[in-house]
């Protein structure tokens, strides 16, 4: 079984085949289910932002191409896609996973809701059955390293949304919003997730107005606001402290007159134009006058990537711990690996011993030499102990070269000790799941499970590099 | 023993200055838990060492030069607190924690440049009048900067410069209002700074007193305080025009001050 991320991004496409590909969050949970049929794969999780749309799978090796479920799916010829695709496997995608989630893959480095994106369609995976122990762990690991980047890097310390930088905006002119009044002029998306933003602060009346009336009540419904004519917007403007503009109107609706005799009916109190129109809704030269603030998606946008730019070198430092993880999960997962490995030896050892002693006892009967119960379990105890002392060694070292991540050492101590167990564990492990399940079972039974947990950690383990870190 | 007092309060001006440092720059909360208190600590052994400083030469008007750089002192570091309680920014604090220590330390240092107690000093009249002048020159220097802390933030804003040395500033709705209601707090300040002022010159020199041209030009000031916060007030002013108004008051209040520090034509205890 080896763990497979294909996607696209804002790197590798353009938004019109982001677009074409992009899943709904409604659908995210029928579409995982189509995904889950396709051959070979075992579990499924489906990423779609507006960014990048993702699949992660932990696969057969011989399963079918996740093209042929994007082909089937968005009855999309595949030869559009395939180069704009690209593709992660274990460790990789492993790697990959991290820094999306962790928002160092982000349009925007650092921007907050790509984590609650990954959980959406984690919960949306489960709720199809398609997340079983693979990606269980992985995405479990996934949300702690992306909450340990974002608490102890300052990664997501400055807004870098356009919404949020708007707020931030807000903030800087007004200090707080609370009772401030929001003017929709238009009812575009973004302008309504900005005033969305605005109110989830403290904003208080929003005013709409929209050409399509309907649309404009509609949209006032939403933050219980107020749905203004478009003829009344001039009336009306003066008493907003923020405008937010994206109309379609060929020319300027904001000019400076108005601006001006807003200001006067306001007596100098500040005004603050958010122009998210394209053509632009204000005229630029009301940002010279006293009191008014305007900017438009541009300075928005540039000081959303000057933000981002700033986290640069905490970005550096989301990485180093991202290494860090990646090489963590490595050893976590090789570790767990090669315990089908420990419980065949165990199960050689433990036929051999009894074997023998069956051996040694019968001989003995039948010179009629029988031992006491007593003697007996003194011998199986004997038995016991050396087959025990025997094994340490071994089982040591395939341990550590488990945990170091050397295949090579793991499959020439199984070489030397003679197991004959197919596959290779860990990272592309065909088997692993259900030898690993099978073996953790048998091992907890024999009463090995307390050892085994002694020797590879759990997660939160003294070794996980975030624990070291706060030992130092 | 106010000397010692003083001292205390001296290194604790010292490190609350530097500890507004990060605490302002660069946004380190760590660092505002640790320059508030001290400021408050500061203040409390300032008052204090006042106290015990005024308590010990038999007066409580505050008449020599350490004693009234003292007062204006511990003045900007009571302003300092009064604005960190109301409009909870701490963004005053790397001008006026400095600013607090500066005026502290010649004192605290031992350093006196003079300044004898006359009869006069043991007046309470005297006490008030120079108390509540300080007050007003403190309020009105707050008033000043908050100003053109203003206009720094304003021009960042309508440049669109998010990034860099300033983004510690305070909202602009903040520094507005600290501005505007320092200015309100200095009023009453100064207006009972001239009263008692006047009171004691009645009394001590008469009627002749009033027709110094200093002390005209302390009563101009006063006049254009006024017309500044009824312009202001009935007018709604702010930004850059409010700005150049408080620089217009601020100015002449320091050069009315600097009249009677430094000119010839009058001094106080002349007839």
């Amino acid at each position: 079984m080896k763990i497979v991320l294909v996607g696209v991004n804002h790197k590798t496409a353009s938004i019109d085949l982001r677009e074409r590909l992009a899943i709904a969050p409604s659908h995210l949970e029928q579409a995982t289910r189509s995904l889950l049929a396709l051959r070979g794969v075992r579990e499924a999780l489906i990423l779609s932002t507006c960014n990048r749309v993702e699949i992660l799978t932990c696969q057969e090796p011989q399963a079918a191409p996740i093209e042929e479920f994007l082909a089937a799916y968005f009855e999309i010829d595949p030869a559009l896609v395939r180069p704009h695709l690209y593709e992660y496997q274990e460790e990789e995608a492993v790697r990959h996973l991290f820094r999306v989630a962790s928002s160092l893959d982000s349009m925007v480095i650092g921007e907050p809701q790509i984590l609650g994106q990954v959980k959406e369609s984690y919960l949306a995976a489960r709720s199809a059955g398609a997340v079983q122990s693979n990606l269980e762990r992985l995405l479990q690991r996934t949300f702690t390293v992306a909450k340990r980047v974002r608490s102890e890097t300052k990664i997501g310390s400055s807004p870098v949304s356009i919404a949020s930088v708007a707020v931030e905006l807000a903030h800087k002119i007004f200090g707080t919003l609370q009772n401030k009044k929001v003017f929709l002029v238009g009812a575009g998306q973004m302008s309504e997730l900005a005033a969305r933003h605005l109110v989830e602060h403290g904003a208080g009346t929003v005013f709409v107005a929209n050409r399509t009336h309907e649309r404009a009540e509609h949209l006032a419904g939403q933050f219980r606001g107020n749905a203004i004519r478009f003829e009344d917007l001039y009336a009306t403007a003066g008493e907003a402290d923020i405008i937010i503009t994206s109309t379609g109107a060929p020319e300027p609706i904001f000019r400076k007159e108005h601006a001006q005799r807003f200001l006067h009916s306001r007596r100098g109190r500040p005004i603050f134009f958010i122009d998210i129109a394209v053509p632009r809704d204000v005229d630029p030269e009301i940002n010279r006058l006293d009191g008014v603030f305007l900017y438009d998606i541009d300075d928005l946008q540039s000081v959303a990537s000057a933000h981002a730019a700033t986290r640069g070198k905490e970005a550096e430092m989301g990485e180093a711990m991202i290494e860090a993880e990646v090489a963590y999960y490595r050893r976590h997962v090789g570790s767990l690996s090669v315990v089908p490995e420990i419980v065949a030896l165990q199960r050689v050892a433990e036929e051999i011993r009894r074997n023998e002693l069956d051996r040694m006892l019968l001989r003995l009967d039948n010179r009629g030499e029988a031992l006491s119960p007593a003697q007996q379990a003194a011998v199986e105890a004997l038995a016991r102990g050396l087959t025990n002392k025997l094994l340490h060694h071994p089982l040591k070292a395939i341990k550590a070269a488990a945990r170091a991540g050397d295949a090579a050492a793991v499959e020439a101590i199984r070489e030397a000790l003679g197991l004959n167990l197919t596959g290779r564990y860990g990272f592309g492990d065909p088997e692993h799941d259900a030898a690993t399940a099978s073996s953790e079972g048998e091992l907890r039974a024999a009463g090995e499970s307390e050892s085994l947990e002694n020797e590879f950690p759990g997660l939160d383990s003294p070794d996980h590099p975030s624990e070291k870190g706060r030992s130092r | 023993m106010f000397l010692l007092w003083l001292r205390v309060a001296a290194v604790l001006y010292a490190a609350a200055s530097v500890a507004a440092f990060p605490a302002v720059l660069y946004g380190r909360p760590g660092w505002r838990r640790i320059a508030l208190p001290l400021a408050a600590g500061a203040f409390f052994f300032h008052f204090v060492s006042l106290t015990e400083m005024l308590v010990a030469a038999h007066h409580w008007a505050p008449v020599g030069t350490r004693e009234v750089q003292s007062l204006l002192s511990i003045s900007v570091c009571f302003a300092f607190l009064l604005i960190v309680a109301f409009y909870r920014t701490i963004s005053f604090g790397i001008f006026a924690l400095p600013l607090a220590l500066l005026l502290a330390l010649p004192t605290a240092l031992g350093y006196d440049r003079g300044g004898t107690a006359s009869p006069m000093a043991q007046s309470g009249w005297l006490f008030l009048h120079i108390s509540t002048m300080l007050a007003a020159y403190a309020a009105l220097f707050f008033s000043l900067l908050a100003s053109l802390l203003y206009l720094l933030q304003e021009r960042r804003l309508k440049q669109k410069n998010r990034i860099g040395f300033l983004t510690w500033l305070p909202p602009l709705d903040t520094l507005n209002r600290i501005g505007s209601s320092m200015l309100l707090i200095g009023f009453p300040f100064m207006t009972a700074g001239l009263l008692a002022g006047s009171l004691i010159a009645q009394h001590r020199v008469g009627a002749a007193y009033f027709l110094d041209p200093k002390i005209l030009l302390s009563f101009a000031m006063w006049l254009i305080y006024l017309l500044m916060i009824f312009v202001q007030r009935s007018s709604g002013l702010r930004g850059r025009r409010a700005v150049y108004l408080s620089s217009f008051a601020f100015l002449v209040v320091l050069s009315v001050w600097a009249a009677n520090q430094f000119s010839l034509v009058h001094r106080f205890a002349a007839p």
